[in-house]
């Protein structure tokens, strides 16, 4: 089966030589869920805003769902549902009403529409508040709301722009339970955008690593933890000994890929943790060292993020229309 | 096939902005008010002026709420069709637009749904306005057809003043920038018309202006369907003039929301 989603060196520039999205390739195959990781600012929405015939590449081709964005934007519109991180709900509306006109403006003949309204309010919990205005909705609701809109016409494709960004994390936690659940029940694919590592970890069949446009790196979290080389071990020592002495005396066991003195403590990269650390404590009583603190852990996606941008989460800086936005957004979300 | 489906899409992004305006019931209120404060407050200020016989003949008529009404109901359509922009405005700042826009709609029924909703808010303020001027004396010598002819001038100004406001939300994209363009628009069209103020009046450089300003080509049909009957050599003009401005502007902000980036 051909990938439902396939970019071809896509390219977005705005005005001022502003390269927002610069050269990416990727597929998604069906029944994926396949996110594109990376702070504000990277190019992220760029992206879904042009898989979605939103905006117009300025170079490259995609296809959704077998149509291409440009030349045939009206069958990709049909084929893909869309949720972006506003929550585009109206707020003089009920539920129901919302997803009444969503039915309409995707052409749904009315007895096909009432049952599919049913269904999807089922899905996102909201059965009960379906006759309220939605002016008396939490964030939360108001997002489920948005999803199971982008849901009523079984798109092909489902893009969901930061589907829990401002979200508290209880919310967050449902909402994936949500897109999970419709992935088992309908075989959706589905193209997310997140900042949340854990997000794209939990979520995610595969991710996508964007940084400043580009793609860095493709892969199922658990590859791309694995690339690192192991798990991580921090250690803080007793006194203040020689940085070198003790480099060099972890540097000689087996296991270990990277030793580095970071703020205090010796943080290893070993490729089997749990084995290595035994032989730690051993290594640092052969040197006289006396251990304070100990810590294992399996890397996360944070710690990919940083070995392969060489940086953190940043927010870069928005446009005024982009930050009135944001606000708009966030104050809706917390209402 | 195609149109059905523009006329459907846009029924649709109509019943939203209707169902919209229904919720806010201040704004109702203050669309019943604002011509019944301009009637009255109009009508009594200026009423004097009618005592006297050389504004008599510049008026056309006795009462100036008689000279008035027309130029009322066609601000009331300005005011509400100028600032139709603004919900697509709002409608980008909560993303509503972009969920039409990635809809498989004719993109050309967001301006046509959302200015037909603004030009029927329109055309019942003008009903009201007809209403309460006949409750204060004013004689409409061409009657009730006439008022439908009225209605039908009007409905086309609305269509054409929406249309530009719409073009302009598409193009600016701040509510202040659109604020601050309307209001440079507005009050001299409103003051370089007859809509308030007779043109033979007029020194004779804004007797010009307001000779080709697109209120005064509403405006005259209008008044001659109050003050005079069918005069149709006075009719005529305006209501072809207002059938170009309501196609052509409707077309050029259908063009807008068409274009791959709104």
């Amino acid at each position: 089966m051909p990938p439902v989603i396939e970019a071809e060196g896509l390219t977005r520039v705005f005005p001022g030589h502003i390269v927002a999205v610069d050269r990416v390739s990727f597929a998604v195959e069906q029944g994926e869920i396949f996110g594109f990781l990376g702070p504000n600012g990277a190019g992220k929405s760029t992206t879904i805003m042009m898989l979605t015939t939103l905006l117009r590449p300025t170079a490259g081709t995609a296809r959704v769902a077998g149509f291409d964005v440009v030349r045939q934007p009206e069958r990709v519109r049909a084929s893909l549902g869309y949720v972006s991180q506003d929550l585009a709900v109206d707020d003089n509306l009920t539920g129901i009403e919302n997803l009444t006109l969503q039915a309409r403006l995707y052409h749904l003949p009315r007895q096909e529409a009432r049952r599919r309204i049913a269904e999807v309010l089922q899905l996102v919990g909201l059965a009960h508040r379906a006759r309220d205005r939605v002016e008396t909705y939490s964030g939360g609701m108001r997002k489920r709301l948005d999803i199971a809109a982008g849901l009523l016409h079984r798109p092909k494709v489902l893009f969901l722009d930061e589907p829990t960004l401002g979200l508290d994390i209880q919310t967050r936690r449902e909402i994936w339970r949500y897109v999970r659940d419709l992935r088992a029940n309908t075989g959706m694919t589905v193209f997310l955008t997140t900042h949340y590592m854990e997000e794209a970890d939990v979520l995610c069949d595969r991710v996508a690593i964007i940084d400043r446009g580009q793609i860095k790196a493709v892969g199922r979290p658990s590859e791309l933890k694995a690339g690192l080389g192991g798990d991580v071990i921090t250690l803080r020592l007793a006194g203040t000994p020689s940085a070198q002495r003790v480099t060099s005396a972890l540097r000689g066991i087996p296991f270990v890929a990277d030793v580095r003195f970071y703020e205090g403590e010796y943080v290893v990269t070993a490729r089997d943790g749990e084995k290595t650390l035994p032989l730690v404590f051993e290594a640092l009583q052969r040197v006289g060292e006396q251990i304070v603190a100990v810590t294992l852990k399996q890397p996360s996606l944070d710690d990919v993020y940083l070995a392969i941008t060489g940086r953190g989460l940043r927010d870069d800086t928005e446009g005024r229309e982009d930050a009135i936005r944001h606000r708009i957004r966030m104050r809706r979300i917390r209402a | 096939m195609k149109l059905c489906t523009l006329l459907t899409d846009s029924y649709w992004v109509f019943w939203r902005e209707m169902k919209r305006l229904l919720v806010q019931r201040a704004r109702i209120a203050i669309a019943g008010i604002q011509p019944l404060i301009w009637l009255i407050l109009m009508g009594n200020a200026m009423g004097g002026l009618t005592a006297n016989p050389a504004t008599y003949r510049l008026l056309g008529t006795e009462n100036y709420l008689e000279f008035m009404t027309p130029g009322i109901m066609i601000m009331s359509t300005l005011f509400g069709g100028i600032f139709g922009g603004i919900s697509v405005i709002w409608d980008r700042r909560t993303g509503f637009l972009n969920k039409m826009l990635a809809a498989p709609i004719k993109r050309a029924a967001i301006p046509v749904g959302k200015i037909t909703a603004i030009t029927l808010q329109s055309a019942f303020q003008v009903t009201f306005i007809a209403a309460i001027a006949a409750a204060m004396g004013v004689k409409f010598a061409t009657g009730v057809p006439g008022f439908f002819l009225i209605l039908c001038i009007m409905i086309l100004f609305s269509y054409g003043i929406a249309g530009v406001s719409l073009a302009l939300a598409s193009v600016l994209r701040s509510h202040e920038a659109l604020m601050a363009v309307t209001n440079l628009l507005t009050l001299p069209m409103v003051f370089a018309s007859n809509a308030i103020f007779p043109r033979e009046a007029m020194p004779a450089w804004l007797k010009a202006i307001a000779t080709y300003n697109p209120l005064t080509y509403a405006v005259t049909p209008l008044r001659t369907l109050v003050l005079e009957g069918w005069v149709w050599e006075k009719i005529w003009p305006g209501l072809l003039a207002m059938g170009f401005f309501a196609a052509a502007a409707v077309a050029i902000s259908a063009r807008q929301f068409a274009r791959s980036e709104v």
